[in-house]
């Protein structure tokens, strides 16, 4: 027999190996998608033998859209920014994950109290959190500030500040800065009032700002001495730093944000997608990317699985959530279209009488 | 997918090489090595096909950080601009603009060009009045390492408030006595330091080299009927710091001296001239405050029969007599109105004092006070401003010498203009 029988099981041997599952996961690019991969994609290859390809895309819902309502899905699985993850939920593109289903915290704690956030979406699982803090240049203060409203402060900080030619952030910032107690922010900028108050501060810093559009314009500002503060993404400051830069993070009010995992509707990998986002979501794995990425998981117990001098980096450790504020995405998916023509409007108009006028 | 076809394409050359069929087990143990080794270096190359390229995985962003960089502009090395502006006047002391309920024209029409090569500087304008066209400005220039500037040309004066001594577009006292806003031929140097604002310039003479040529955009030494004088080497220097820069509550406090000759055409010699300011220019959030004292002297040598208390100065296709020893002081203030219109981009409401405390004997001190807004919307900027002059040119018989008139006159003013 021997050996025709025996080739003929090595070939269905391989052929049943060949028939592995295999999954597409559809993620950003570049050190991000690499600290997914070496975080917990490869470890999931290896405990569940299923193959995992991951495909690139630059965000969006389109092709969510188009393959979920074709009923021909090819992505499983996508990191959504959580603003697209609600639109596509809303619109039916995406299942809905329940949050009991995912594993546990190692101390038994339920991943429905584990994780940081509250559901904004029954269709998206938290995965990292970024954030934006004030950043400030050490040698351009002799008492360095320490909280937000020193960024609004010019007149015991004097210098130039940049933001992020955007309303997201700025106007919760404003109201902060003025007042208001960072869980009420979304409630009073709901407001007609609560809007004009948090454009009127702004025009308390508007002669002094500077804009940016990007995180590099951010620091770029900051290292060529152009600004003294500014609103800065938390994971470009470390960077800078090692650089040699004198840059400084003030926590005091961060605004986070955070992706989520997504599960295409009316796919065929459903339940391997399930199987991916629970084994994706857990504390080991968003602890396992941390260690590569400096954002923060969005579970407790992965943060404490993490060394105390990375933890104390992340936008999600203890001491940096107490005065956080979650940038509200739904709020602004239903604000954004009617704020954002305003703030332009409020970018053109100047506050100080202006030096000279047209003669 | 591919990996499939990669284990049928081995399955299938060892099934079908007729020859292995023939061979011993050792044979067939070699065929799973080679095969082993084969699927280990699939795998390999399928990893590393994967990894995607090493990054600094400091400058990551998550998605919701991700913006476009945006295109760089390009922007012009020369830019060429201008503005059509037309004026309409109510003048109350007018009888042909009473009984027309005002009166319209055109202001002027005027082109700018502006621009930087390299480290060279080129600005001028030019402009079209309906009874003139005059060269306002037009210099050529170099920008050093520490952005400080030399230029060379038609420059403004730098003396006092700058870059204007008011808010509205009528301007105040001191512009009718050449001490702003005013324009002459020379070098000079522009240096800011932090706080510290610097200006230090030579002019040979005023703009034309014509002192007897009335069409001119600022008030100079003029030669007509016995007042021969003009302008000669001039030296100005103006020296200011900031208090609180960057702080949103700016205050400037700065001196300036202005000393030069007079040269008289009649009797080819020459006088001289001096004049000194001291200002404050507070820009606090919306506020604007400005204040302006300033002396000067002209000790001109006339032909005899000429007046010494006063001297000629001309501009706009005119010319009148101003005190030659005199005090001038000015009070501004601004206020920047938040607009609540989507349309009105900017309200900028004034009221623009100021006033010539004369030496001559009995001469009726000259003072012109205006009121009104500045409204900007695109392109299109507006002044609406109302005007109370005493005895000032322009204003009836008005006078900044001796004579003239002892009454309020009042004038409505709108001027809008379009700027590109």
């Amino acid at each position: 027999m021997g050996k025709r029988a025996f080739l003929a099981a090595l070939l269905v041997s391989l052929a049943s190996g060949a028939a592995a599952d295999t999954l597409n996961v559809v993620s950003w690019d570049g050190a991000y998608v690499k600290s997914q991969i070496l975080g917990f994609i490869r470890p999931y290859e290896e405990a569940t033998g299923t193959r995992v390809n991951v495909i690139q895309y630059a965000g969006g819902i389109d092709e969510v859209r188009s393959q979920s309502r074709a009923w021909n899905v090819s992505w499983d699985v996508v990191d959504l920014e959580l603003f697209d993850a609600i639109r596509a939920c809303n619109e039916g593109l995406l299942e809905t994950i329940d949050r009991a289903t995912l594993p546990a915290a190692p101390d038994g704690t339920p991943a429905a109290d584990d994780f940081i956030n509250r559901q904004v979406t029954p269709c998206g699982v938290a995965n990292v959190a970024g954030s934006t803090i004030v950043s400030f240049r050490r040698d351009a203060f002799a008492k360095p500030p320490s909280s937000l409203e020193d960024f609004f402060d010019l007149s015991q900080y004097p210098g130039k500040r940049a933001l992020r030619k955007s309303p997201q952030g700025n106007l919760e910032w404003a109201l902060i800065a003025d007042g208001v107690a960072h869980d009420n922010v979304y409630e009073v900028l709901d407001t007609e009032a609560g809007l004009t108050r948090a454009f009127a501060k702004l025009d308390e810093l508007k002669s002094q700002l500077v804009w940016w559009q990007t995180g590099q314009q951010a620091v770029r500002l900051l290292e060529t001495e152009q600004v003294a503060m500014s609103a800065v993404y938390s994971g470009r400051v470390a960077a800078a730093v090692e650089r040699g830069e004198p840059l400084e993070i003030i926590w005091d009010h961060q605004v986070w944000y955070y992706d989520v995992w997504g599960i295409v509707k009316n796919g065929r990998n459903t339940k391997l997608a399930e199987d991916f986002v629970r084994f994706a979501s857990s504390a080991e794995s968003l602890a396992g990317q941390a260690k590569y990425i400096p954002y923060g998981p969005m579970r407790r117990s992965s943060m404490a699985m993490l060394d105390e001098s990375l933890r104390e980096r992340l936008p999600t450790s203890e001491a940096h959530l107490k005065t956080a504020v979650e940038l509200n995405a739904t709020w602004w998916s239903e604000n954004l279209d009617r704020i954002a023509p305003r703030f332009e409007r409020w970018l053109e108009r100047p506050v100080m009488v202006p030096k000279s006028m047209p003669r | 997918m591919k990996r499939i076809n990669l284990y049928v394409a081995i399955g299938a050359s060892v099934f079908f090489s007729g020859g292995a069929w023939a061979q011993d087990d050792s044979t067939i143990k070699v065929m799973q090595a080679q095969i082993k080794v084969l699927q280990e270096r699939i795998e390999a190359l399928e990893r590393e096909r994967s990894m995607p390229p090493v990054q600094n995985l400091g400058e990551v962003e998550l998605a919701a950080e991700r913006e476009d960089e945006p295109e760089p502009v390009s922007e012009p090395a020369i830019k060429v601009g201008g503005a059509l502006r037309f004026n309409l006047v109510y003048n109350e002391e007018s009888d042909a603009s009473v009984g027309k309920r005002g009166e319209s024209g055109l202001d002027t029409f005027r082109l700018n060009v502006d621009g930087k090569l390299d480290q060279f500087l080129i600005s001028a304008e030019y402009r079209f009045y309906s009874y003139m066209d005059v060269i306002h400005h037009g210099w050529v220039g170099y920008e050093f390492e520490d952005l400080s500037q030399l230029q060379l040309g038609i420059s403004q004066v730098p003396f006092g408030l700058l870059p204007y001594a008011s808010h509205n577009s009528w301007y105040g006292v001191p512009y009718y006595l050449g001490l702003a806003d005013d324009y002459d031929m020379g070098i000079k140097y522009v240096r800011n330091d932090g706080p510290w604002s610097s200006h230090l310039a030579f002019y040979k003479n005023e703009e034309l080299n014509d002192a007897t040529n009335l069409d001119r955009f600022g008030f100079d030494l003029v030669r007509v009927d016995e007042q021969q004088n003009e302008e000669a080497n001039t030296v100005n220097g103006r020296l200011a710091y900031t208090f609180g820069l960057q702080s949103g509550c700016e205050t400037e406090v700065g001196g300036s001296l202005e000393a030069g000759q007079i040269y008289n055409a009649l009797v080819d010699e020459s006088g001289d001239r001096y004049a000194a300011a001291a200002h404050v220019d507070s820009r606090c959030g919306r506020w604007n405050f400005q204040l302006q004292g300033t002396r000067y002297e002209y000790e001109p040598v006339n032909a005899p029969g000429a007046d010494d208390s006063v001297v000629r100065v001309g501009a706009f296709a005119g010319s009148y007599d101003i005190d030659s020893d005199a005090d001038v002081w000015v009070a501004n203030v601004a206020y920047n109105l938040p607009s609540p219109w989507r349309l009105i981009d900017s309200i900028t409401c004034y009221n623009d004092y100021s006033r010539l405390n004369k030496s001559i004997d009995d001469a009726v001190d000259s003072q012109i006070n205006t009121t009104g807004c500045a409204i900007g919307s695109g392109p299109i900027f507006t002044y609406v401003d109302y005007i109370l002059a005493k005895n000032m040119p322009y204003f009836g018989a008005g006078s900044l010498a001796a004579g003239g008139e002892d009454d309020w006159q009042g004038r409505f003013n709108i001027n809008i203009g379009y700027y590109w």
